[in-house]
């Protein structure tokens, strides 16, 4: 297999394809079932880097990760008990979510946020719920609510 | 005095008596009617009959209890980021009563309105075997037995999705009832003794949902 860089508009394509093949098989209820995307990433280099059980810290690390591996160009967060609010400059899928919107379809997963709630699930024990992906201008918003309730129930 | 039907009337009957019920008695449901109740499930059409359904039944108060954790969590979760997003304030738009209005956003978000499987005596969790072709239909069809011959038999039931839908909340499932890797956890069905009778919920009219030969030309003219 060639170690040279394949395209990111192909990726991308690959990406919309499968995602909007998945929409038009579950519809809104999509959302739900992305949440593991990811799950390597995390498991493999974030989960080591998270330093601290501080949600910044937890962003911080993921931000650090996504960096290192081109996806993004900057992760920031602002919390207001119970929501936290991401900014995702910069990533490398946005063109994913951008064609998305053209169909009339919100975006319905985006791997920073699935990181730095399976962080927080890990890392505090609280579950999280992604309620909404907002693309402008090359930024997505990010809406997570944060739960008191235990992420280990089982 | 008991009423006499025939066939199809005794059919629709049924399918027009089934509500979601959410709220039972602790009076147990028998094994004769939990029998015939599994029984009907496994009468559910599947393409290429290869009945992918398997039926986990639990009446452990310790489960159930867990259960209605797992299905308040998925629940809360979703409907408090609806809250936070207005869409549920758009949903409820039309309703006037404020207390109403105010009791019903506290009902979804804080997942109560999908923890009673914590107080049914018995709740069967449908998974099925994913290497077939129809998974999700055959598994809805058994489903939908299960309802039917619930009603039938007088008890009541309620069609729960909350504990499957996410993935992280099937995963704890699965953890849960120790499903296997090649088993998809579909739904739960609460199952018991209904405390009162409840309405019917509203059905579209089949004007509005009855097309003829192509879609968007009405198969009904007239209010059907």
């Amino acid at each position: 297999m060639s170690e040279k860089a394949i395209s990111h508009a192909y990726l991308n394509g690959l990406v919309f394809d499968l995602e909007k093949a998945f929409w038009d098989e579950r519809g809104r209820g999509c959302r739900f079932r992305m949440m593991e995307v990811g799950r390597e990433i995390y498991e493999s280099d974030c989960k080591t880097r998270i330093q601290s059980a501080e949600i910044p810290a937890i962003v911080s690390a993921v931000q650090e990760v996504l960096i290192e591996k081109g996806i993004v160009g900057s992760v920031n967060c602002a919390q207001e008990d119970p929501t936290l609010i991401v900014s995702v400059q910069g990533c490398l899928h946005l063109p994913v979510e951008d064609r998305m919107l053209e169909k009339g379809i919100e975006p319905f997963t985006c791997v920073p946020a699935n990181l730095i709630i399976m962080g927080i699930e890990d890392k505090l024990n609280r579950q999280v719920e992604l309620a909404e992906i907002k693309c402008e201008n090359g930024v997505c918003q990010l809406l997570l609510v944060v739960f008191d309730r235990p992420a280990a129930v089982v | 005095m008991s009423e006499t039907f025939n066939l199809a009337e005794a059919t629709l009957k049924a399918i027009q008596d089934r509500r979601s019920i959410r709220e039972y008695s602790a009076e147990p449901v028998s094994d004769e009617d939990l029998n015939l109740i599994l029984e009907a499930a496994r009468q559910a059409p599947s393409g290429e009959n290869a009945q992918p359904w398997r039926f986990i039944v639990v009446k452990d108060e310790a489960t159930r209890k867990k259960l209605g954790d797992i299905s308040g969590g998925g629940s809360g979760r979703r409907f408090t980021a609806e809250f936070m997003t207005k869409k549920m304030q758009q949903r409820f738009a039309t309703l006037e009563d404020e207390a109403k209005k105010k009791a019903a956003y506290e009902k979804l978000t804080s997942g109560a309105v999908s923890m009673f499987a914590a107080a049914a005596p018995v709740n069967i969790i449908v998974i099925g075997r994913k290497d077939v072709w129809d998974l999700p239909y055959d598994t809805s069809a058994a489903i939908e037995n299960i309802l039917l011959m619930v009603t039938a038999l007088g008890l009541g039931a309620c069609w729960v999705i909350a504990p499957c839908i996410d993935v992280r909340d099937e995963i704890r499932l699965r953890k849960l009832l120790n499903i296997p890797e090649e088993y998809k956890a579909v739904s739960l069905i609460s199952i018991g003794h209904p405390t009162r009778p409840h309405r019917p919920r509203p059905r579209m009219a089949l004007k509005d949902i009855v097309f003829e030969e192509a879609f968007g030309n009405p198969y009904y003219k007239e209010e059907a």
